[in-house]
């Protein structure tokens, strides 16, 4: 396995409180294999990919875990050898793409300054590839768009230049955050098939976290499926999308909005998600489930195989042999 | 019936030293009061440049925007609506979020624009809680600040921040794009009830045909700049004329095909 997430526990501590954004999260990726994180919005989809990065937050605090990378431990890494893997090994697209521009030099010169830092050639040829690159992931006269700065892009063109940045000097391990939401499907598209070369030519892993369940349909080969700060279900994308087995993850694939009817309200997962700063004992998904049981609300479910003997398709649910 | 919102043959050119961009060119539409007027299209096409115009964060080039048949610009200065008439929700909500300022400041900051009266009853305390708690936030959530929200909570945000003066006219740009599918339905539900309930107008900018088609009632397809398409949405959905439309139509039918797969 490139990457080990194993019980990792993460809490934000603030004047008044603590807020309990990562429980027992555990999973794996292995190489050239591009893994789908999926959850609700505030389930600590971001949270885990920074803390693989080593870029929480100050106020962030580690509380039980390791995250192993190529076997070693990067929560014992110094701060110097994070720092040089971030610029390596491990790439990141972030979910804002401002956060990733140098907002007062041309996108030409950002990307070209990249790959010449990784390529031994001229400045003057990685900048003919920083052009080129730009037209891979479909922006259209991209010479001209080179010699633009970053505010004076569009949403969506900004999002793909920020996937060429982090392409340019490809990495063991790609993690890009929601990459495609400013993308209309036929970018996207093209957008995901260039991420999906990568993985197979290159043997770069991925982990692609969305929320677009068409996304992880497309490329993902697995799938984890987080809820409040929770893993809830893991598998195989068939597994997962198939035949889910979570009432979380059902939920999720029945308010997909493509079939709602223009006047009828669309589908939503009824109740609110759980407040992170008092966990409930039991199941954290007990107060919006519709098939919750007497001991849901008592005792903490586990990973667990969701058929008997499955290695892959895993559950945290009481319920999932009923 | 009059306009709303009229928009006559705008156009955008950005210049940098000799250089010059057409973003928008020669762009008609009408919208109608409490009329959803969907904006789809490529990527860099001037959706967000047309809102901006709008809403008067940027000065068209040429042609004319009116609101209410007055003219929204006189050259490049904006003649001021009403305070907190008119509002937008940006497409990259950190960039309208002011890190220094905890969240019910950020939601409140419109307000201060509005006559005293005003801006007491649209600042209580009761209003304010029933807002965030129906774009999805907690209470508690209003003493913190931005960097401590997830991307999709940020956006919940800007659009709790657009909505407190109770605005007749609002540009939403790709509101929901950073939400999931359950988050999204619970903000697009919360979107029509207001403007069945206030007879709100929206100027609905997205890329995804399945939110345009559940929001709108009419639309326009934009492509280099320039309008491709524009009418009713069950027709153009029916009938696309333009290619482009086409292709961004033939997106739709693999989501239900996908969608039906799942379910069996
Ligand atoms: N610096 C911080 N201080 C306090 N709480 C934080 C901080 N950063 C994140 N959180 C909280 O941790 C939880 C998980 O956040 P995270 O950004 O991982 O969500 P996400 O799954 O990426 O959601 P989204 O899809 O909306 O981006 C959220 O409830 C958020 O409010
Ligand atoms: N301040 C600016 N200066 C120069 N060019 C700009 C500026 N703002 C936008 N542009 C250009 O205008 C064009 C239209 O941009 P706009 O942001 O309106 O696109 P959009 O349709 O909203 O695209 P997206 O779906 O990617 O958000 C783009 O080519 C962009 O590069
Ligand atoms: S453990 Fe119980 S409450 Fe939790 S998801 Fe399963 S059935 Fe529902
Ligand atoms: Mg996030
Ligand atoms: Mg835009």
């Amino acid at each position: 396995m490139l990457l080990e997430i194993h019980n990792l526990s993460v809490e934000f501590e603030s004047m008044q409180d603590r807020v309990k954004a990562l429980q027992a999260v555990s999973f794996s990726i292995d190489e050239g294999e591009i893994v789908g994180i999926v959850g609700e919005s505030g389930s600590g989809k971001s949270v885990t990919a920074l803390s693989i990065l080593g870029l929480l937050e100050k106020n962030a605090h580690i509380s039980t875990g390791s995250i192993s990378y190529k076997g070693k431990n990067l929560l014992s890494l110094s701060k110097k050898d994070w720092q040089s893997l971030r610029g390596k090994e491990i790439g990141m697209v972030f979910q804002e793409p401002m956060t990733a521009l140098h907002p007062t030099m041309r996108i030409g010169d950002q990307l070209a300054e990249v790959i010449h830092r990784h390529r031994s050639i001229s400045y003057k040829e990685a900048y003919r590839q920083a052009v080129a690159s730009l037209a891979e992931v479909q922006i259209n006269d991209p010479e001209l768009v080179a010699r633009k700065y970053p505010f004076e892009l569009s949403g969506g063109m900004r999002q793909r230049v920020v996937i060429a940045l982090a392409m340019s000097a490809p990495p063991d391990l790609l993690i890009a955050d929601e990459p495609t939401t400013a993308l209309d499907v036929t970018i996207q598209h093209e957008v995901l098939k260039l991420m999906q070369e990568l993985a197979q030519k290159r043997g770069t892993s991925i982990m692609l976290i969305t929320h677009d369940l068409g996304v992880v349909a497309q490329v993902c080969q697995r799938v984890v499926v987080m809820y409040a700060g929770e893993v809830v279900e893991t598998g195989t994308t068939q597994e997962v999308l198939h035949s889910p087995c979570h009432p979380y993850t059902k939920a999720l694939i029945g308010a997909l909005p493509d079939l709602a009817e223009q006047g009828q309200p669309l589908l939503a997962i009824p109740g609110e998600s759980p407040d992170l700063r008092n966990r409930p004992d039991g199941c954290v998904f007990a107060p919006r489930c519709s098939c919750s049981l007497p001991i849901c609300r008592e005792d903490h479910p586990v990973l667990e195989p969701a058929v008997s003997g499955s290695l892959t398709h895993q559950v945290s649910c009481w319920g999932r042999n009923q | 019936m009059n306009p709303l919102l009229a928009v006559n043959g705008v156009s955008k050119e950005y210049t940098k030293g000799n250089h010059r961009f057409q973003a928008v060119s020669g762009v008609d539409f009408a919208i109608t009061r409490g009329e959803t007027f969907g904006l789809i299209g490529e990527s860099g096409s001037g959706k967000s440049t047309l809102g901006k115009m709008v809403t008067g964060l940027e000065p068209p080039t040429s042609g004319t925007i009116t609101y209410e048949g007055n003219s929204l610009w006189n050259g490049n200065r904006f003649n001021r609506l009403k305070p907190g008439e008119m509002q937008i929700v940006f497409q990259d909500p950190q960039s309208s979020l002011d890190p220094r300022m905890r969240v019910q400041a950020i939601i409140t900051e419109p307000l201060l624009a509005l006559p005293a009266a005003e801006r007491k009853e649209k600042g209580s305390k009761e209003r304010l809680l029933a807002l965030i708690t129906r774009v999805g936030l907690k209470p508690d959530h209003l003493n913190r600040y931005p960097h401590e929200f997830s991307g999709g909570q940020r956006q919940r945000i800007a659009i709790a921040r657009a909505l407190i003066t109770d605005p007749s006219f609002v540009v939403l740009d790709e509101p929901t794009s950073a939400l999931d599918v359950s988050v999204q339905a619970n903000v697009l539900n919360l979107l029509q009830e207001l403007k069945r309930e206030r007879n709100l107008t929206y100027l609905f900018i997205s890329h995804n045909m399945a939110v345009i088609r559940y929001m709108c009632d009419r639309m326009a397809v934009m492509q280099k700049g320039r309008i491709v398409e524009i009418g009713h949405v069950n027709d153009i959905f029916v009938n696309p004329v333009d290619s482009y439309t086409k292709t961004l139509l033939s997106s739709l039918p693999q989501l239900h095909e996908k969608k039906e797969d799942i379910h069996v």
